[in-house]
């Protein structure tokens, strides 16, 4: 530490031991305020146990007690919609999914104090607005959740603003096809939506799109075309007269059998969703090394997916007598591990340009204070880089459905999830499930397999 | 000195990102004709403007003169489902139900309780048909059918570039004769916003 004269003392106001103090305190607010987001994906054990349990009440207790922060809000809102959708509570599922919804428009906006926050403490200071597929499962977990109350104009409305969001993506980030643009799910589910409500035309629309988004998903994450979707294209275009179309799709799917609208319409439908396992979770991964030249600690601190692993191979529906394999129409995993792939480059160039200044910031404290200060001003740095780890992390892994026609009656549905070694699961039994004429039955399941 | 304003330039963002910096509610109470805009989505002010238009519209029509000739009674009228084809979830009971006390209290037709209001009399006069006293009870069979059905839609159009968009809202109203499945009058009122989002925040 520099001497400092009589002189010296009366041009700085502030003492060595007053500046001691005032770094000493700037570390203890830096740890203060940052002590949620350090440990938010880590903090998840409790509420995973009691989902796999299978109980969302008491999960969402849980939840409801964890100390939150504002900047979380989004986060908070998104999974307590989804604890509540698994209890069943749809209505107010939705009430949490359109507060998370305008939350988000509001949050959307650029933020001068957490940009400067995120760019010399670190990105989980941020606000939490969600990526983008996280955006677009929203409205479709609202979709679902008012077919599930027997809403359909409700769901018809998530369905339009699901395109609002899917073009602005689309315009946004066109250059990039490894970027998320398109959600081949929303655009199925938009689809069965708008055709249950007779418009056929725009019924025909959202399959086409979600025909070219399964193209694009068999690329990218690994998802077959579901091979219910073949039958909605045939008859769907049949019955609108695109005669071209419908050649081209017979031609690609010779062997498929489908029914016309208007046997479609003599009969009711069970569609069945589950949503399997849990999404992968984000870690921080931190790097610290001591710079020799310097003798200062240098900390970069990444993300990356820890994939929860999803022993599901099949999901096998009975009903009536007749049996139907469940098939992947989202592997929400695969997406969020792309998507966080594609925005590493940027993620690691900010990290290393926190770096830089942290320790730019410590340099010039070792310079003008003493050493002690430098030491603390570069201490505080390397604790305070954690990564951004949180994610919606209620999601499931992979969403599985099964559409099949039935005639209108009450049915028992029995559901085997089955592993790669052809062993069971587990196994559902749906009592009473009422099939109507010319409707939709949704009849939907969270599991968590206790490996998880 | 210079690390110190350094670690206060660090420190004030991450006090405000702390959430420092919240308030606690204010309730301030508002004129119920003030146009006051939040958020760019469909709000009181539309559902006023759009009930008004309507009201103003239905009521200098043709069909009320002549049903009224035709028939020698005001017309009976029954509201029937307002649908919400529109990109927000729109709660269309508001204006409905303005419309419906501008047509009662015109005086000029006469209103049929709907569908789920009448499953409700109906319950309670099966209930007279038990407990209550004779000469108060209510018959059945003596419901007063409506000769009019008014039905409608609102739909959106939503043009959006970066953080602009022009939601273009119409509301269609038709009033449909029962007997015969004439349109005797359809109403139209159009709303469009240029809704700007926030490029910035604190």
């Amino acid at each position: 530490m520099r001497a400092s004269g009589v002189n010296d003392l009366k041009k700085r106001p502030w003492s060595p031991r007053k500046a001691l103090i005032l770094d000493v305190s700037f570390i203890a607010a830096i740890v203060v305020a940052i002590s949620g987001c350090a440990t938010y994906s880590g903090s998840f054990g409790d509420i995973e146990a009691y989902l796999i349990q299978d109980q969302p009440q008491q999960a969402l207790a849980e939840l409801e007690q964890r100390r939150r922060f504002s900047r979380d809000e989004v986060l908070y809102l998104l999974n307590r919609a989804m604890l509540l959708r698994m209890d069943g509570a749809y209505g107010d599922s939705n009430e949490a999914l359109e507060g998370a919804k305008k939350l988000i428009e509001k949050r959307e906006a650029f933020s001068i104090t957490e940009q400067t926050t995120s760019l010399v403490v670190n990105e989980a200071l941020r606000s939490f607005i969600g990526e983008d597929f996280e955006r677009a499962l929203i409205h479709l977990y609202a979709a679902l959740n008012y077919l599930q109350l027997g809403q359909p104009f409700e769901a018809r409305v998530e369905a339009l603003q699901v395109d609002v969001l899917l073009r602005r993506l689309e315009d946004k980030n066109s250059k990039n096809p490894r970027v998320y643009t398109e959600d081949a799910l929303c655009r199925y589910i938009s689809a069965m939506i708008f055709e249950e409500l007779g418009e056929w035309s725009d019924a025909m629309i959202a399959y086409r799109k979600a025909y070219e988004a399964y193209t694009k998903y068999a690329k990218s994450y690994g998802t077959g075309i579901p091979i219910f979707l073949h039958a909605d294209l045939l008859r769907l275009s049949s019955r609108q007269g695109l005669r071209e179309e419908f050649k081209r799709y017979e031609q690609e799917f010779p062997e498929t059998v489908w029914l016309s609208v208007e046997e479609l319409q003599n009969v009711g439908e069970l569609v069945f969703i589950l949503h399997g396992g849990l999404a992968p979770i984000k870690r921080s991964h931190e790097t610290r090394v001591i710079d020799p030249g310097s003798g200062r600690l240098i900390s970069i601190a990444l993300p990356s997916y820890e994939v929860r692993p999803n022993p599901i191979a099949r999901v096998r529906v009975t009903v009536a007598g007749r049996s139907e394999n469940a098939v992947v129409v989202e592997d929400v995993s695969a997406i969020a591990r792309q998507t966080l792939e594609v925005a590493m480059p940027a993620i690691t160039a900010r990290a290393i340009g926190r770096t830089v200044i942290k320790d730019q910031l410590a340099r010039r404290a070792a310079k003008e204070n003493g050493a002690l200060s430098g030491f603390i001003v570069n201490l505080a740095g390397a604790l305070t880089e954690v990564a951004d780890t949180r994610s919606w992390v209620t999601l499931p892994s992979n969403i599985y459905m099964a559409r099949i026609p039935l005639q209108p009656g009450d049915y028992t549905v029995r559901v085997d999830v089955i592993d790669v070694r052809g062993h069971r699961l587990k196994q559902f039994e749906f009592e009473n499930v009422n099939i109507n004429r010319r409707q939709k039955t949704y009849v939907e399941k969270h599991w968590l397999s206790p490996a998880v | 000195m210079t690390s110190y304003r350094t670690s206060f330039i660090f420190l004030i963002p991450l006090l405000v990102a702390s959430g420092l910096s919240g308030c606690g509610t204010t309730v301030e109470r508002l004129e119920v004709d003030e146009v006051r805009d939040l958020s760019g989505e469909w709000n009181d002010t539309d559902s006023r403007l759009v009930s008004e238009e309507m009201i103003d519209d239905v009521l200098s029509r043709a069909w009320l003169r002549e049903s009224r000739a035709s028939r020698g009674q005001r017309p009976a009228v029954i509201v029937g489902e307002v649908r919400n084809l529109s990109h927000e979830h729109i709660n269309t009971n508001t204006f409905v139900a303005d419309m419906e006390r501008a047509l009662i209290n015109s005086g000029e037709v006469e209103f049929v309780a709907s569908s789920v209001e009448r499953q409700e009399i109906r319950e309670e006069r099966a209930d007279q048909e038990l407990h209550a006293r004779e000469d108060t009870r209510k018959e059945m069979g003596q419901e007063l059918g409506a000769d009019f059905m008014l039905k409608g839609t609102i739909n959106t159009i939503v043009d959006q570039s970066g953080k602009q968009a022009i939601k273009y809202y119409q509301v269609d109203l038709t009033l449909i004769s029962l007997a015969d499945n004439r349109k005797v009058w359809v109403g139209q009122k159009k709303v469009k916003k240029l809704v700007k989002r926030g490029a910035l925040r604190l």
